[in-house]
């Protein structure tokens, strides 16, 4: 979770930290959109990317963790996902139907893309995953931080732990 | 409607509404910007409307909500076009103004430029809120708007928020104007639950006069006063003073205040139908128009005589509107217009005359004819105009107020020119007082933008004085509004013995009279001023909002001060009561065991494993132990939903609590050992109390728990039914297009709470130390 | 099975009664998740019907209860949302005022509010030294 951790870490556990981070989010992308067929929706996706990005606090360190665009931008994308699934919700308005009707209505067909259905629900949970990820994120980094600030206080002999490597 | 035509009466709102984003973004880039792009919106928004009104106007009215019956509904009739040209206008000159007065403001206080951004943004959040206002035509947008205008004013008043005063001075307009605001809209309830529309044009052919007609007329009609500061809900205005001087100009003449008796024009068609409802506001009106114009005549600060001549003034407003009629309509439109102008003269006159000489005192001013002669003559421009002199706009506004007034009685009549009397006096006295006498106090050039506007609105006032015509075509078109019905009023000078010049004359001589009586009669309002603010409604105002403060923090200190004992007092008589549900309840045959077979087998290994990881929680000592213990038994509940075949909710759930694990553990590292030692070194206190508490808790919810799960109240479930609709869905999983689609509104509510914690977390962890 | 399911949820609500009594904050938070926990069970065994997940293609015989399953998982997400806002409630608590425990916290407090009542009683009005206050906060910002 912290810098100190860094240094007792082996250049093996890292780079398989790093090599980790990209088929997190390959699995978490499949969670989200196999979600209408399987197991899984976009919360759990966002939770297990943002495991991912957890895995990179615990081995790299804070320092390195922030180097990952996602995580300086947590905040942002979750305002961006609130702002998708609420947009989800609220355009069918303009159209003249109810809130948060989904297309394509019943009976009317699918757009596959492979096996993959194009339907607005999925792009419902796209936003949830995304508040969700930039939730857990957030909430990840910001102890993150309070925590390397507090072992910056305690004062000299931290530093160097604190050095990006 | 054609579409040209619709875009020609959005325009001017959404231009007014767009002002104030414009404004900021220019002055997050440059804070130099914000005015210039701020009060070039003005202009064009002034254009737009005047244009969309020479045009013949319009109206656009769409569905919103349709569910609720509430529409967008905006048109700029007469009515919307006075107050809008009024509010951007007027707004215009004022911004001008700021970007000369805003800079040497900021500069008493060594604030930054960048603060100028802010007035900016609120300024003209104000005018688009007023914009929108003038053109709405639905009682709820109307409630929309008319808050929009009580928050802009809020900021604005507290401005200077260093200044304790002006923050008491902003909450104070902000709880008058917006308690009473609900009125309004309870009015606007009792009107739709009778007639089924928040439309005011529908209301206005469907009311009848009786009761429910009083009672609304008269929340909303409370709503409108309390806005245009109406004794007895005036006293918030004088104190809004604190405001910066543009503010208070923009504020009296074409925003806040004004903003009530717009109001009352556009529900006049309603009010109109009701005798009760006109008189009082001829009471009221009257009430304001004495004691707006004698506290005028009391006060030394330039900017309090100005707030007390606009509360009699906008008393005169709604005294013609208790008159009621053709002339009272009409009239009551043009004293607004002739108003606004001369009071936004005179405030900016005072703006400028404290920024150059540093005083804003009657008793230290004097002489400044010389150093500033054009700001003289302006301002006796609009002096003259709200004393109603021959040769300026204001001329007429007595000619129809002494109209309005002789159609109803002689006694009204003698009441009107007993106020323009008093106003007569108090204009005399402010402009004389600044600008006649000994020079006291050196002023060198003013700024040519602190100048100039009060020019153009004394110039406006004059003009209005030799050609009449074009402010009158536009009262009247906002008095057919008013009066639902075709008015016309031909305001011209007669050279004749008619009673309306022989009133105007009787003024005059009462007002030099007052003028040159003053040391008679000054004591006397001297003590009519002491004794309103020792007994006032403001001191009911103070009192109460006092009173609130120590009843919170009674609750408060009663909640903090045993916080276990209060969870206790809540799970207790919950405990109890639900005990009483169950007692209460035949049982005979009600507790089913149900039954266990083999492949249960896990199920209950898994639920032995929860029991006994739970119950280890309560007795760990150390926090690392009691992270590990309590995720166990999380853990082991999502094996028990996997068993229950639930796997969504069991993937979530382990994810949820590798997650929630993970910041405790953060938590522990962020509170040093020592603090965490000192916890876990309690002595374990297994005091009797506690758990006697607890085991009754669990007692209550096993029976609860039991009792409902071998009693489901219902048969069946819809769940078949959704499980045959999730195809229709193109789902696959139920439970997930449950989540999206069948009850996506309960997750939008759910994600919303999830930003906002993020927003506690990040907020609350970010502030690092205190102190 | 429904009563082993109603004990699991009783002892499960007790223990998590039993820590929100505690004086230790952290113990408050842990003991909140708990008492979730036990609802979150209980309202996944108010489902009508027990058997294979939900999810098609549906094979014959015993469908879960898909209703009960959506409203956990909301259930769900909510609780772990509010766990991680106390758990950044008691760091807020223990940063401004060096302690976790509920009643030292509150003695601190009320120490606190008695100091400014006096104060306010024998001098200026609370407005006052509310101003004073911001003033000498922001002479201290800028270093």
């Amino acid at each position: 979770m912290s810098a100190p951790i860094n240094n007792t870490t082996s250049i093996l556990t890292q780079t398989v930290a790093k090599l980790l981070l990209l088929p997190t989010f390959v699995a978490a992308f499949a969670i989200l959109v196999k979600g209408y067929a399987q197991p899984g929706d976009g919360f759990s996706a966002g939770v297990v990317a943002s495991l991912g990005v957890l895995l990179q606090y615990l081995v790299l360190g804070r320092r390195e963790a922030e180097r990952l665009v996602t995580v300086r931008n947590a905040p942002t994308i979750a305002g961006a996902g609130l702002l998708l699934s609420l947009s989800v919700a609220v355009v069918p308005l303009f159209l003249g139907d109810p809130v948060l009707t989904h297309y394509p209505r019943p009976g009317e067909d699918v757009v596959y893309l492979g096996t993959l259905e194009l339907i607005t629900p999925v792009l419902f949970d796209l936003g949830i995953f995304f508040l969700v990820f930039g939730f857990a994120v957030g909430a990840i980094g910001a102890f993150a931080r309070t925590i390397s600030e507090q072992e910056e206080y305690a004062g000299p002999g931290t530093e160097q732990l604190e050095d990006d490597t | 409607m054609t579409p040209p035509a619709t875009l020609m009466v959005l325009l001017p709102l959404v231009l007014a509404l767009l002002a104030a984003p414009a404004a900021m973004l220019a002055g997050v880039y440059r804070p130099r910007l914000a005015a210039p792009v701020g009060t070039a919106f003005a202009a064009l928004a002034f254009s737009a409307t005047a244009l969309a009104w020479w045009k013949g106007g319009g109206a656009v009215n769409v569905a919103w909500a349709p569910t609720w019956d509430l529409r967008f509904h905006v048109a700029l009739d007469g009515l919307a076009a006075l107050y809008a040209l009024l509010a951007t206008g007027v707004g215009f000159l004022v911004l001008v103004y700021s970007s000369r007065y805003l800079p040497l403001h900021l500069g008493h206080g060594d604030r930054p430029e960048s603060e100028g951004t802010r007035f900016y943004g609120h300024m003209l959040l104000f005018m688009g809120a007023m914009v929108g206002l003038a053109m709405a035509q639905d009682l709820v947008l109307l409630f929309l708007f008319w808050d929009l205008t009580a928050i802009a004013s809020y900021y604005l008043i507290a401005f200077d928020r260093h200044d304790a005063e002006a923050r008491a001075a902003a909450l104070m307009a902000l709880l008058v104007t917006g308690v009473t605001a609900v009125l309004l809209l309870i009015g606007a309830l009792i009107l739709y639950s009778a007639y089924g529309t928040f439309s005011v044009p529908e209301l206005a052919e469907l009311v009848e006069p009786g009761p429910l007609l009083n009672a609304a007329g008269l929340l909303i009609a409370v709503a409108a006063l309390a806005k245009s500061a109406q004794v007895p809900l005036h006293f918030w205005l004088p104190r809004a003073m604190a405001a910066p001087t543009p503010v208070s100009a923009y504020l009296h003449s074409a925003a806040m205040v004004a903003a009530g008796v717009l109001l009352l024009g556009r529900v006049y068609p309603l009010l109109q139908e009701s005798r009760i409802l006109l008189d009082t506001l001829l009471v009221v009106g009257l009430l304001s128009m004495a004691v707006g114009g004698v506290l005028a005549l009391t006060q030394d600060v330039l900017k309090q005589l100005l707030a007390y001549s606009t509360i009699s003034q906008y008393g005169y407003v709604v005294f013609l509107y208790g008159l009621g009629g053709e002339y009272g309509a009409v009239g009551a439109a043009f004293y607004v217009i002739a108003h606004a102008l001369a009071k936004c003269a005179l405030f900016l006159t005072a703006g400028a005359v404290t920024e150059e000489t540093g005083e804003d005192r009657l008793s230290e001013l004097g002489g400044l004819r010389k150093p500033l002669p054009l700001l003289a003559a302006a301002s006796g421009a609009a002096s003259a105009g709200l004393a109603a002199l021959p040769l300026t706009i204001g001329f007429f506004k007595d000619e129809l107020l002494f109209g309005a007034a002789l159609a109803r009685g002689p006694l009204f009549a003698g009441a009107a020119v007993l106020g323009a009397a008093l106003t007569l006096a108090y204009a005399w006295r402010f402009w004389a007082g600044i600008f006649l006498g000994e020079r006291r106090d050196g002023a060198s050039n003013p700024p040519a933008a602190l100048v100039w506007p009060v020019v153009a609105l004394g110039g406006l006032v004059l003009l209005g004085g030799l050609w009449v015509e074009p402010f009158a075509r536009l009262a009247e078109a906002a008095g057919e509004v008013i009066y639902d019905a075709p008015a016309s009023i031909e305001p011209a000078y007669h050279l004749d013995l008619r009673p309306e010049n022989l009133m105007a004359l009787a003024t005059f001589v009462l007002g030099a009279l007052l003028i040159f009586s003053r040391p008679v009669w000054v004591g006397a309002a001297r003590g009519v001023a002491w004794v309103g603010g020792k007994v006032g409604p403001e001191r009911l105002y103070e009192s109460s909002i006092e009173g609130l403060n120590r009843f919170s923090d009674r609750i408060h200190r009663a909640e903090v001060r045993d916080l276990r004992s209060r969870v206790a007092a809540i799970l207790l008589p919950a405990g109890v009561l639900v005990g009483l549900g169950i007692l209460v309840t035949p049982t005979d045959g009600v507790y089913r065991a149900g039954e266990v077979g083999w492949h249960d087998v896990p199920l209950l290994l898994a639920l032995v494993a929860v029991t006994l990881a739970t119950l280890a929680s309560t007795l760990t000592r150390r926090h690392v132990t009691l992270a590990l213990v309590f995720s166990s038994a999380g853990y082991v509940l999502a094996a028990l939903y996997a068993f229950l075949g639930a796997p969504d909710v069991a993937l979530v759930a382990v994810l949820i609590e590798t997650l929630v694990t993970l910041l405790f553990i953060a938590t522990l590292k962020l509170i040093p050992y020592k603090v965490l030692h000192r916890q876990a070194e309690l002595p374990l206190r297994l005091t009797r109390r506690k758990v006697y508490i607890s085991v009754v808790a669990g007692a209550f919810a096993f029976a609860v728990a039991w009792g409902t799960l071998s009693q489901p109240a219902a048969e069946s479930s819809t769940a078949e039914e959704l499980i045959a609709l999730a195809p229709e869905a193109h789902a696959k999983d139920v439970v997930t297009v449950i989540l999206a689609d069948f009850r996506g509104l309960d997750t939008l509510g759910e994600i919303t709470v999830v930003a906002l914690v993020l927003l506690g977390v990040v907020t609350l962890l970010r502030g690092g130390r205190l102190r | 099975m429904i009563l082993a399911i109603s004990v699991v949820i009783a002892v499960v609500f007790a223990s998590g009664a039993f820590l929100v009594l505690q004086r230790d904050l952290l113990r408050v938070v842990v003991g909140i998740v708990l008492i979730s926990n036990s609802a979150i069970l209980f309202i996944i065994a108010a489902g009508l019907s027990r058997g294979s997940a939900p999810i098609y293609p549906i094979d014959e015989g015993a469908v879960s209860d898909p209703l009960v399953q959506a409203m956990a998982l909301t259930a769900l997400v909510i609780g772990s949302s509010v766990a991680a806002l106390l758990l950044a409630v008691v760091y807020r608590l223990y940063v401004s005022h060096g302690s976790i425990d509920i009643e030292e916290i509150f003695r601190m407090e009320m120490r606190e509010a008695e100091e400014l009542e006096s104060m306010n009683k024998t001098e200026l009005d609370p407005e006052e030294e509310e101003v004073a206050d911001e003033r000498k906060l922001e002479k201290e910002e800028p270093r």
